[in-house]
C-alpha cells in the first residue's frame, strides 16, 4: 500500500472514532516531523514539543481536512505555520552563537569534524535569517529540493519561493564569508 | 563559503531520531480535552461600571447642592474636620491609585 493511500485510511479511521488509526500516522510521521522541528531551532527538547503541538493540532482538525493536497503537503503545512508561530511568540530557541568562535579551532586532521562544525554553523546561520528566507530554505532542502511540493507546503508562488531561496543563500552566503578565514583554508588544505 | 557549499551541507541529511516515548505522549497529549481558551478582560461590563458610577456621582453631586440646607445639622458635627479635608482627601486618592496600579497586572493576566 502506498504512503497516500495509508494516510487516508488512517484518516479515515480516526474520523470514525478509531485512536489506533491516530497512532499509526504518528508512527510513520514522527521522523519527518521532528526532523524539520530539529531544523527550526536545533534543540531536541524544543523540536519534540514542537513535532507533539503538530501532531496535537492535526488531530482536532482532522475532521476539517477537505484532501484538496495529500496528508502529507497538509501536516507539512500545519507543521511549518505552528513552527513560525511558536519561534515567533517565543523567540529563536537557538541559544546565541558566536559563529566566528565556532569556526575558529584549530586546524585539525580530522576534517570529518571539520566538514560537521561548518554545517551546523551553516545550518544555525540560516536561523539567524528573516523569516521568509529561513521558511523558505529550510523546506526547499526538507522536500529534497522538489520546487512543486515546496511551493504547496508555503503556499507561494514559485517565482517568490526562487527569489525567496536566491536572495537567502545570497544572504548566508555573505554572513558565513565574514567566518574565520584560517579554519576555511585549514579545511581546504585537509581537503 | 561559496553557493556550491551551501547547497551541498544544506542537501545533505539533518535527522533526528525522536525519544522512544514520543508515540505515547503525543497520544497522551491528544487525550486531554483541549484547554478552555482564555478569558478576555469584560470590557463591556467594566465601561458600563464606570458610566453607572459617573451618573451616580453626578446625581449626588446635584442632591447635595440642593439639599444643602436641610442636611446642615447631619454636617456640623463633622465641620472640625474640614481642616482636614484637603490632606485627608489626598491620602485617600494616593491609597485609591495605589490599589489600582497593584490590581492593573491581575487584571491583564486574566485577561
Amino acid at each position: 500500500m502506498r504512503k497516500e493511500d495509508q494516510d487516508a485510511a488512517d484518516v479515515a479511521r480516526v474520523i470514525a472514532g478509531d485512536l489506533c488509526g491516530f497512532e499509526a500516522i504518528v508512527e510513520r510521521w514522527q521522523h519527518r516531523l521532528v526532523s524539520l522541528a530539529w531544523r527550526f531551532c536545533r534543540d531536541r527538547a524544543t523540536a519534540e514539543d514542537m513535532a507533539q503541538e503538530v501532531f496535537v493540532k492535526v488531530f482536532r482538525s482532522l475532521a476539517s481536512f477537505r484532501g484538496d493536497s495529500t496528508f502529507s503537503t497538509w501536516l507539512i503545512s500545519v507543521a511549518v505555520n505552528t513552527f513560525r508561530s511558536r519561534i515567533r511568540a517565543e523567540g529563536q530557541p537557538l541559544p546565541d552563537v558566536d559563529l566566528n568562535r565556532l569556526w575558529d579551532t584549530t586546524p585539525s586532521p580530522l576534517h570529518e569534524l571539520e566538514e560537521r562544525q561548518r554545517a551546523e554553523a551553516l545550518r544555525r546561520a540560516v536561523l539567524t535569517l528573516p523569516e521568509r528566507y529561513r521558511d523558505a530554505i529550510l523546506v526547499y532542502y526538507f522536500e529534497e529540493k522538489d520546487m512543486a511540493e515546496s511551493i504547496r507546503v508555503l503556499g507561494v508562488a514559485e517565482g517568490t519561493l526562487k527569489a525567496r531561496l536566491h536572495r537567502g543563500r545570497e544572504l548566508l552566503r555573505r554572513r558565513c564569508a565574514n567566518l574565520n578565514p584560517r579554519a576555511e583554508s585549514a579545511f581546504e588544505e585537509a581537503q | 563559503m561559496k553557493p556550491d557549499d551551501i547547497d551541498r551541507i544544506l542537501s545533505t541529511d539533518d535527522l533526528l531520531e525522536p525519544s522512544s516515548n514520543f508515540t505515547a505522549g503525543v497520544m497522551a497529549a491528544i487525550s486531554q480535552p483541549a484547554e478552555p481558551p482564555p478569558l478576555r478582560f469584560p470590557w463591556f461590563r467594566f465601561l458600563a461600571g464606570v458610566f453607572a458610577l459617573l451618573v451616580m456621582a453626578v446625581a449626588g453631586a446635584v442632591l447635595l447642592l440642593h439639599s444643602a440646607p436641610a442636611l446642615k445639622p447631619v454636617i456640623a458635627p463633622l465641620a472640625p474636620l474640614t481642616a482636614l479635608a484637603p490632606e485627608f482627601g489626598y491620602a485617600i486618592a494616593v491609597m485609591l491609585l495605589s490599589l489600582a496600579l497593584v490590581a492593573i497586572p491581575r487584571i491583564l493576566a486574566r485577561s
